[in-house]
């Protein structure tokens, strides 16, 4: 499904800072899996979604989806077959407009955006049904502006709008970091429920290792640019948040940080 | 009777300059885009309007052509933008500079001179029998004045402004118009709809500078020319329109915002005409300009503080 091969990331280019993040990186993701991705700050996962959705460029190597060479598709071409959400509640969506506009501009990804009227008065109990999936009392403040809710029904909003259209990929790029620890379940119980039923290919970035653990179908840890630890199927089955912590924990120490 | 034709003024130069605040909303409120280029497309569009109009064309023709020339220059500002990486203000700077030269060109080729820019007028004058929307249908019906006001010109600059308000909120309620809204407000947002937000920016700029150039038709019919200093001062005018419209009606929500951006325009004009009518000289009017937009950019943000602490 994703290919990474050979990839160079560099930062800072020509300056006295300039560091290597990625020296040949190599990365691969079956169809249909749900990869939880976990490692310390500055380990290069985030840079590697970035890469995938193509909101940073590569120095060199090649991304393919599904076969398809998309190394040099800008991010918006991209985003017709990729979903993504972000840790900032307020990047999925548009604040100054309500649910149902922004609902209704969702709806219409990858067609033309012309002359025609935006918001259809007869796809608003599609979109009714959508938010109501998500449990949080959304499908009644459709008329609502969306830079008035909470970051938790922000989010909400944000992962149904992602994956309104028909998208391969889905990019969950620290999804529930911002949220109180009550709305972050609630998002990750929504997400894995639409991941599952439409078997969508998911790379999901996060801190909490306990989701990493409950969800998904496999465990990558980054340190550095490198893939560290990959876990599938029976051996993720296996792991306990206890384990990865003493991974990260050895990580952490070899490179210079005592706890 | 200087009360009566002060209300004149002020409501002509009110219906006149909206047209160009609703450019302004679409890319400074809705764009988040602050757009200097309006100082030379204003020009633009009373250059064109004048110098087709002295040729026999209709108005309407002649106001639809000026929308164009002004959009097009609002096209450049928007491709020097997205595509070249420069800065919103650096980008207005430009091309506003580089249509002085433009206009001056077209005004003296326009009126027979060489490309050397010399050899005719630098003013286009609207000669008393060029076609001026008000001198033709519908409005030559109505009376020439009423309570010595020219109600001719008042309504035509009127209607103008109503077209321009109802089409301009038809377009916004469309999925490319809906798209200008999350491009300002989130560009991500617009990438992430497979949309490619330079493209809706360029939009954007066309539109307001399309605008600006109508309003430019419109001035060099109410002073009967159009002259090289025209454009100058008119950014303060759009955006203070703008900003008054939108916060003195702030919680008014039966108001569309484009309803409030036209009576900012008129109060905006309102308070200048009581500048005037207080023995105030012309030559201060700029002056007076600038420091009542700073009044409503103060009293604005003192509003929203208030309203901030009232929703807590």
């Amino acid at each position: 499904m994703i290919q990474l091969n050979n990839i160079v990331k560099r930062f800072n280019i020509a300056t006295p800072d300039e560091t290597t993040l990625f020296d040949g990186f190599n990365f691969q993701v079956e169809s249909g899996e749900f990869v939880s991705i976990i490692g310390s700050n500055g380990s290069g996962k985030t840079t590697m979604l970035n890469l995938i959705c193509g909101s940073l460029r590569q120095e060199s190597g090649e991304i393919l989806i599904d076969g398809r060479d998309i190394t040099h598709l800008p991010e918006y071409r991209r985003s017709a077959f990729i979903g993504r959400v972000f840790q900032d509640p307020k990047m999925g969506t548009c604040s100054s407009l309500t649910i149902l506009e922004n609902m209704a501009l969702a709806d219409n990804k990858n067609k033309r955006y012309g002359l025609g009227r935006c918001v259809s008065k007869k796809r608003t109990d599609y979109y009714k049904s959508l938010l109501a999936e998500c449990d949080m009392g959304l499908e009644s403040k459709l008329g609502v502006q969306v830079g008035n809710l909470s970051g938790g029904q922000r989010q909400a909003l944000a992962l149904v709008i992602a994956n309104m259209a028909d998208i391969k990929l889905l990019i969950l790029d620290e999804h529930t970091a911002a949220l109180d620890p009550k709305s972050s379940e609630k998002i990750m119980e929504i997400t894995d429920r639409f991941v599952r039923e439409r078997g969508i290919t998911t790379l999901m970035v996060t801190h909490n290792l306990r989701f990493a653990i409950e969800y998904g179908s496999r465990i990558v840890m980054m340190h550095e640019g490198k893939v560290v630890l990959d876990l599938k199927d029976q051996e993720k089955k296996n792991a306990k948040v206890d384990d990865l912590l003493k991974i990260f924990n050895s990580i952490s120490i070899e490179a210079g940080n005592s706890l | 009777m200087e009360f009566i034709s002060s209300i004149e003024v002020f409501l002509e130069n009110g219906f006149m300059y909206a047209v160009m605040a609703l450019g302004y909303f679409v890319t400074y409120s809705i764009l988040d885009f602050p757009d200097l280029t309006v100082e030379g497309t204003v020009l633009t569009g009373g250059v064109v309007f004048a110098l087709m109009i002295g040729a026999g064309i209709n108005p309407w023709v002649a106001m639809l052509a000026a929308f164009i020339c002004g959009a097009l220059a609002g096209c450049v500002t928007g491709v020097l933008h997205v595509k070249l990486k420069i800065r919103p203000l650096l980008c207005g700077i430009l091309v506003s500079t580089a249509l002085i030269t433009v206009n001056l060109i077209v005004t003296v080729v326009g009126q027979g001179g060489s490309f050397t820019g010399e050899g005719a007028l630098t003013t286009v004058s609207i000669g008393r029998n060029a076609p001026t929307l008000y001198r033709i249908f519908p409005f030559n019906l109505l009376p020439a004045s009423v309570l010595n006001m020219n109600i001719r010109k008042l309504l035509a600059f009127v209607v103008v402004c109503l077209i321009v308000k109802i089409l301009l909120d038809l377009y916004l309620k469309t999925k490319n118009g809906m798209l200008l809204y999350a491009t300002g407000n989130n560009e991500q947002f617009t990438s992430m709809l497979g949309q490619n937000p330079g493209r809706s920016k360029i939009i954007g700029l066309a539109i307001g500078n399309g605008l600006a150039a109508v309003t430019g038709a419109l001035m060099a019919q109410s002073r009967g020319n159009a002259n090289q200093s025209m454009g100058i001062g008119m950014i303060v005018i759009g955006i203070a329109s703008v900003i008054i419209g939108t916060s003195v009606f702030k919680n008014v929500r039966c108001l569309k915002p484009t309803t409030k951006v036209i009576l900012g325009a008129i109060i905006y004009q309102a308070c200048l005409s009581v500048v005037t009518l207080l023995g105030v000289p012309t030559a201060y009017n700029k002056l007076i300009m600038a420091v009542l937009f700073t009044i409503a950019l103060i009293v604005s943000r003192q509003m929203e503080i208030k309203g901030r602490r009232g929703a807590e």
